[in-house]
């Protein structure tokens, strides 16, 4: 892990408020592990801290990332030309912990494909994803994942099944083969509530990757904690303890 | 080279150049990059007499002009510090100071009693921002009398050097630290960060209510440092805003003997590092052969 000089080569719009952004390392990051993440500095002064973005892919020298704007930091991100150079922090924090064999199961909603994309390419097809996005256009999101038959809901219905990612999995859980099952998820709050509240009865080994506030992502300040149920230290930090976890160990 | 070691409470540290606790992790999180023997000192993150789970989330927020912490003194305590993460300082040989607090003087007190005196350990450093739970969570260290009374009975348990950081949200902060002198400091940090506030315009409500960092600090810690180490005679330490190796060596012209850097590590985690290079060269550059040289020589 270092702090690494890069060149964005690529920030492009893919839908609605959605950004692909990659960029050119002046050195390799190492191995990265799918579930890591980097710090990135926004090359802009209005914009104080890093921000912790999921390492979509990484190649060698080539590192991209998929955002969506969300406040300050993002929305000066999205219009940063290319050519500007800036800093990664990374890899940082602990990836999804993969066994040997297994039988995964991915489920990833809006922007949580972005934490689930380098995973679902390293288990190349021998994964049952799930996906939710709100309408047909941010289908798109899916992107390479296309070609190995992502099951897709959309919340308008306007392609693939109406409704929630959980409720499309709901629909499927009884038809996968439960043994060694182990469920892969990313995405907002509520779909992990409802995730949890889904496979409760049978629970089901679990990991989720988390989203928080972070100011240092090396776990220097405490700052971006998620309560877990350790009753002795219920904090722990998603940028060193996490940002996966246990599904079954975190309050949601 | 100029040379950047000092004595700091009878105790020679190699450079003037700390962290501000609880921005460097229990220590051992920053090794990947650098290493915390490179510090002159470390200054713990606070540590309580029992273990503290702190504050629930959002505990960051940021401004433009740095940001807002709410982490709520998350710790696992002065026992656990000393058997979990206090050997690895000892292998390393890093002297640290002890940053600790209390919700009440005794707490306080029984702290600074579990220490036991080491020659690693350059100073305890008494966080008076901490809300006393028996005068209404009013801060230790908004009135006088509250701040000599504490560091009058805290001193009479420890043999070792004891610092005071202070809060800078006090009506004079000279008489503060003159209360602090009165009763015995060896030594004072300054700041501490401002108590801040942020509103979620889209929510409506308070998004964070906690302690403002980041180089806005800077002016308002300088002025603090230049006017009590004219007065008080005890070593200061110098807190708030440094982003780089010249904002650190202001705060050596204002008269601070050491100089602490806590936000700006998130920004670029080798600040520090580069801090400290930064200093050696303005040294050579400007032909001081040591850091004292330039202690204070913006008093006139």
């Amino acid at each position: 892990m270092d702090d690494i000089e890069g060149k964005i080569v690529r920030n492009d719009n893919i839908v609605s408020n959605y950004y692909l952004l990659k960029m050119k390392l002046s050195k390799p990051m190492g191995i990265v592990k799918p579930g890591q993440f980097v710090m990135l500095k926004i090359p802009d002064n209005e914009v104080f801290l890093r921000r912790p973005f999921s390492i979509y892919a990484c190649s060698r020298d080539l590192l991209t990332i998929m955002y969506r704007v969300v406040g300050r930091g993002t929305a000066y991100l999205s219009k940063i030309k290319k050519k500007e150079n800036t800093f990664v922090l990374g890899p940082l924090g602990n990836g999804f912990h993969l066994k040997e064999k297994g039988n995964h199961v991915i489920v990833a909603g809006g922007i949580g494909i972005a934490g689930v994309h380098s995973l679902i390419g390293k288990l190349r097809g021998k994964a049952s994803v799930f996906y939710g996005c709100s309408g047909r256009d941010e289908v798109a999101l899916v992107g390479d994942i296309a070609n190995l038959d992502p099951r897709i809901s959309t919340i308008d219905g306007s392609y693939g099944f109406k409704g929630n990612v959980v409720a499309l999995l709901a629909k499927h859980l009884k038809s996968i083969r439960r043994n060694n099952v182990e469920i892969f998820a990313c995405g907002p709050e509520n779909m992990l509530k409802s995730l949890k509240k889904l496979i409760n009865k049978d629970k089901i080994p679990c990991q989720v990757l988390v989203e928080e506030r972070m100011a240092c992502g090396l776990g220097l300040c405490f700052g971006c904690v998620r309560k877990t149920v350790d009753e002795k230290e219920p904090y722990k930090r998603a940028c060193r303890e996490g940002p996966v976890f246990n599904l079954w160990e975190i309050c949601l | 080279m100029g040379n950047l070691s000092l004595k700091l409470f009878g105790k020679t540290l190699k450079n003037p150049v700390m962290n501000a606790s609880g921005t460097l992790g229990y220590g051992r999180e920053i090794e990947p990059l650098w290493g915390v023997e490179r510090l002159g000192a470390y200054v713990t993150k606070g540590l309580s007499l029992k273990p503290h789970h702190g504050n629930p989330t959002p505990r960051v927020w940021e401004e433009r002009c740095g940001m807002i912490n709410s982490i709520g003194l998350q710790n696992i305590g002065i026992e656990r510090f000393f058997d979990e993460h206090f050997p690895f300082f000892r292998q390393k040989k890093t002297p640290i100071i002890v940053n600790f607090f209390g919700f009440t003087e005794d707490e306080y007190i029984a702290c600074a009693e579990r220490i036991k005196p080491h020659r690693l350990i350059i100073a305890l450093e008494m966080n008076l921002s901490c809300p006393n739970v028996k005068k209404g969570g009013i801060s230790f260290g908004k009135e006088a009398s509250t701040v000599y009374n504490i560091v009058k009975h805290v001193k009479r348990v420890t043999k070792i050097p004891l610092l005071a950081k202070l809060t800078p949200e006090v009506k004079n902060i000279v008489e503060i630290a003159q209360a602090a002198y009165e009763a015995g400091i060896d030594g004072l940090t300054l700041l501490n960060t401002i108590p801040a506030v942020v509103i979620d315009t889209e929510k409506k409500n308070v998004a964070i209510k906690g302690g403002l960092s980041g180089p806005l600090l800077k002016p308002i810690a300088l002025k603090a440092v230049h006017e009590i180490s004219k007065t008080i005679p005890v070593p200061v330490i110098g807190t708030g805003g440094i982003m780089n190796h010249m904002d650190a060596i202001a705060f050596l012209m204002a008269g601070a003997k050491a100089i602490q850097v806590g936000t700006a590590t998130f920004v670029d985690p080798y600040t520090i590092p580069k801090i400290i290079e930064g200093i050696s060269e303005y040294l050579d550059v400007h032909g001081y052969p040591k850091i004292e040289d330039i202690i204070g020589i913006a008093h006139g």
